[in-house]
């Protein structure tokens, strides 16, 4: 008991620590890493975690209060797994200046927008600058067009997603959390692109 | 606190002394003595101060102070003043408890700091990058409400001469969000509400509205803002005008403005406690520190701030017609066995040490336990919005979270850190620190708690005592013998089971004994009240809207300026007998049948303070109480 569970990874260079929590010899094949979800409010941040998470939809809105924490983990085909510690964090403005509090020491940052709105966008530029100026120098970041599904009302077209994140070196994927589709790939494709421990 | 050590021993011994001042036995010689003796003998005030201890003495002498009660200009129409015999003496050792409450309970003035404050520099948020406007899903979580047409919370009824206004009011019926979004000061639904509350700032910007959207409402903003600029001029802070049946209340708090337009007839005193507590809920989102945002920018649109927090607001709001908390500045708690909350206590208190400023482990809004830091002190009012703030906000329901929060009456201008986390539906628990990387902390915390709390039963109890309800009027013990410190209908005393069902049914529509319909008693020592189950014949909501409304009226002709150190006050009316009893160790309110006699109504407040007295084990929360220290 203590403090010394609190932010593990920050101490540390290292960012994609291996699981070493039952104090077992460090493991290259059971990851742990912090991820954060940055994004507008409403773009559908607690959906995909909730649907990635759970498995589930709720389509009534619960607007984020500072962040929340969640985990998963799951299994790559090489046989690694991998725990995702999530914090998914409030889109609302007036949490914008705690946004520090939950990014730091983040081995990856998936940064969402709502593909129906183009504000959406522009604020994921935003998280994707703060994050070059003050994340990790070597955050794995994920650009995520979200609400797929409502394609009819797009306004946001993915070429603009595809090009934004070649310019910046992220992983760009566009979802649905609503309809599943593309949230476990997303997930999946950030593990893949972890770097692996090098075990001694 | 310099007061802090002496008070604390006081707190310590004194709940064993007060039981010897509620000895039934000075009651039935109360109420032997002919009944309206008025000695009117002032006891001094310094006489009781010196007083350490309790006094028997004063019980038989100067105490039978009494005091006539002056009716305030908003009396009830034909309610019948009488007095009633104030039973006991003042019991001296108590004067410098209040005293302590005062000065950082209820007085609140004291704030106590932190090293570790943060605050947020807001003007680096997005807001800054043109972001501004965007409202988010705050109107997307309103939306969904906003059609729900069965919905109806101080609907208009102008027309309707009735003093109680929404009949769906009630906690049951109730969903949280803002309603008719769609108006704005120019529909005739909108000016027919019964009761408005506003936020605006100084240049008139309107930054919330109970209903319709703020920025349409900008034009009566101005209106507004332009009222206040003279009442402010006129050197007032605060201020009420009348208009026909309206009352207008402003409350000016540097650079915000909150004001209430009703015409629900509630004191001008509980409308502006009302705002009060509105704007220490902005606070606890935000902090005081948002001011600055108005010293560099007096046009500055506090909206987007607030953004998602409808439902925080109305929720808040819809408490001023349901939970007795909010004018009685005083929190309850869920009735559990000693040794049930007591191992809940420990295990708080357990964390609390380890570097938590606050424990608080809660069942919808009531306390299970609670446990601050050395020295850190809670304010109810405290207690209340952050309650609120957790309960209306849905995402906390989902998993654990870590938020910034605020509490205006501990230190209005820092953030502490909530860890929240539901236990089962209805419980939660919040972890409060001043370090802003604390969560792995607090959340291995909260696994140990939560063992703790399966391990000794303390969550099936919870449960239980959810289901099974608080004092009812019907089982108030008829005799005055010593009782058991359990509920009637709780665990062992339990009478055989089909028994109390048709004791039960020959009282329905008639309460308990002597037409006791309800009562609420507040312990002024403990900052804690309890108030008995609704039952019939207070059964509908708006009945028991209407019951709560008159006990706010007479919380406030209680509290007028210049009461002596206890009074008591009888009314009657076409809906109620209404006794309140007035001490300096507590405050008890009760509604009798209209046709009550009064003197068995008397006796029979009497039997409640006993019968409070006698499960005060399960129903408070004691020997752990932050607030008076
Ligand atoms: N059609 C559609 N709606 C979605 C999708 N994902 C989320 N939504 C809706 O968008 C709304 C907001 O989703 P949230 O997950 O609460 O948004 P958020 O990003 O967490 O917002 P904050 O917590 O305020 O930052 C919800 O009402 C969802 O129903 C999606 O993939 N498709
Ligand atoms: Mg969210």
């Amino acid at each position: 008991m203590g403090c010394s569970a609190s932010l593990p990874d920050r101490s540390s260079g290292r960012l994609v620590g291996a699981n070493s929590d039952n104090g077992g010899a460090p493991d290259a094949k059971n990851l742990r890493v912090k991820l954060v979800l940055l994004g507008d409010s409403g773009v559908g941040k607690s959906c995909i975690v909730l649907r990635f998470v759970r498995g589930q939809f709720d389509p009534t809105s619960k607007v984020t209060v500072g962040a929340s924490f969640l985990s998963q983990t799951i299994a790559l085909q090489d046989s690694t797994t991998v725990k995702f510690e999530i914090w998914d964090t409030a889109g609302q403005e007036r949490y914008a200046a705690l946004a520090p509090l939950y990014y730091r020491g983040a081995a990856v940052a998936v940064v969402v927008y709502d593909i129906t709105s183009p504000d959406s966008f522009a604020k994921a530029q935003y998280w994707v600058k703060e994050l070059q100026k003050h994340g990790s120098p070597d955050i794995i970041m994920a650009l995520v067009g979200n609400k797929a599904d409502l394609h009819e009302k797009r306004e946001v077209p993915a070429q603009d997603g595809i090009e934004y994140a070649e310019k910046n070196e992220m992983f760009f994927i566009e979802t649905s959390a609503k309809t599943a589709d593309n949230i476990n790939q997303l997930f999946e494709e950030i593990a893949k692109r972890l770097p692996r421990p090098t075990t001694s | 606190m310099s007061s802090s050590d002496s008070s604390l021993s006081i707190s310590s011994e004194d709940p064993s002394d007060r039981n010897h001042d509620l000895n039934p036995k000075s009651i039935e010689d109360q109420l032997a003595s002919t009944s309206l003796v008025e000695i009117d003998a002032q006891e001094p005030e310094d006489h009781r101060e010196i007083q350490n201890g309790v006094d028997y003495a004063s019980a038989g002498e100067g105490s039978h102070h009494q005091e006539i009660e002056n009716n305030d200009e908003e009396v009830i129409v034909d309610a019948a003043q009488e007095e009633l015999p104030s039973n006991f003496g003042v019991p001296g050792g108590l004067v410098e408890v209040e005293e302590a409450s005062m000065g950082l309970g209820r007085g609140g003035v004291v704030w106590m700091r932190t090293n570790s404050e943060l605050e947020v520099d807001r003007p680096s948020s997005p807001s800054s990058s043109g972001y501004a406007g965007e409202r988010g899903s705050s109107g997307a979580s309103s939306g969904g409400v906003s059609g729900t047409d069965e919905v109806v919370e101080d609907e208009i009824q102008e027309d309707r001469n009735d003093a109680v206004d929404d009949v769906l009011d009630s906690q049951a019926s109730w969903v949280p969000g803002k309603r008719h979004v769609d108006e704005d000061d120019a529909s005739i639904s909108w000016r027919k509400r019964k009761k408005h509350f506003f936020i605006l700032s100084h240049s008139g910007k309107p930054i919330y509205s109970r209903y319709g959207d703020e920025h349409k409402l900008a034009g009566f903003s101005a209106t507004l803002q332009a009222i206040i600029s003279f009442v402010e001029n006129g050197g007032d802070r605060v201020k009420l005008v009348r208009a026909g049946k309206h009352q207008v209340v402003f409350l000016v708090k540097g650079p915000i403005y909150s004001v209430c337009i009703s015409c629900t007839e509630e004191p001008f005193e509980s409308l502006r406690g009302q705002l009060e507590l509105i704007y220490g809920q902005m606070i606890l989102i935000l902090t005081k520190s948002v001011n600055r945002c108005f010293e560099k920018n007096p046009k500055f649109d506090m909206t987007p701030l607030l953004g998602g927090t409808d439902v925080v607001f109305s929720s808040l709001i819809h408490s001023f017609s349901w939970n007795p908390a909010t004018f009685l500045h005083a929190y309850t708690c869920l009735p559990l066995a000693y040794g049930t909350r007591q191992a809940a206590g420990a295990i708080l208190q357990d964390v609390a040490d380890s570097g938590v400023l606050f424990a608080i482990l809660m069942c919808k809004h009531k306390v299970i336990s609670l446990v601050g830091a050395q020295k850190a002190s809670l304010h109810p009012d405290d207690m209340l919005l952050l309650a609120n703030f957790v309960m209306s906000s849905e995402s906390f329901r989902t998993s654990e979270s870590f938020s910034p929060i605020c509490l205006p009456r501990y230190n209005p201008m820092a953030f502490l850190y909530a860890y929240v986390h539901y236990l089962d539906v209805d419980t939660y628990l919040m972890l409060l620190t001043t370090s802003s990387d604390a969560f792995y902390h607090l959340k291995d915390c909260r696994i140990r708690i939560e063992m703790v709390l399966l391990k000794s039963n303390v969550l099936s109890e919870v449960q239980r005592s959810m289901v099974d309800g608080g004092m009812r009027v019907e089982d108030l013990p008829v005799d005055l013998l010593p009782r058991s410190r359990t509920f009637p209908h709780l665990g062992q005393h339990k009478l055989p089971t089909d028994s109390p069902d048709r004791f039960r049914e020959s009282y329905a529509g008639v309460g308990g004994p002597a037409g006791l319909w309800h009562f609420i008693y507040r312990s002024i020592f403990l900052d804690q009240y309890v108030s008995s189950e609704f039952s019939a014949p207070i059964s509908t909501p708006k009945q028991q809207k209407r019951l709560y409304r008159a006990y706010q009226k007479f919380y406030t002709s209680m509290h007028d300026r210049g009461i002596g150190p206890h009074k008591t006050q009888f009314r009657r009316d076409e809906n109620y007998v209404l006794l309140c009893w007035v001490t300096q160790d507590f405050e008890l309110y009760a509604a009798f049948d209209p046709l009550a006699d009064k003197a068995l109504a008397i006796k029979t407040c009497n039997r409640v303070c006993q019968w409070v007295k006698d499960v005060e084990n399960e129903i408070f929360l004691l020997g752990a109480s932050p607030f008076s220290w």
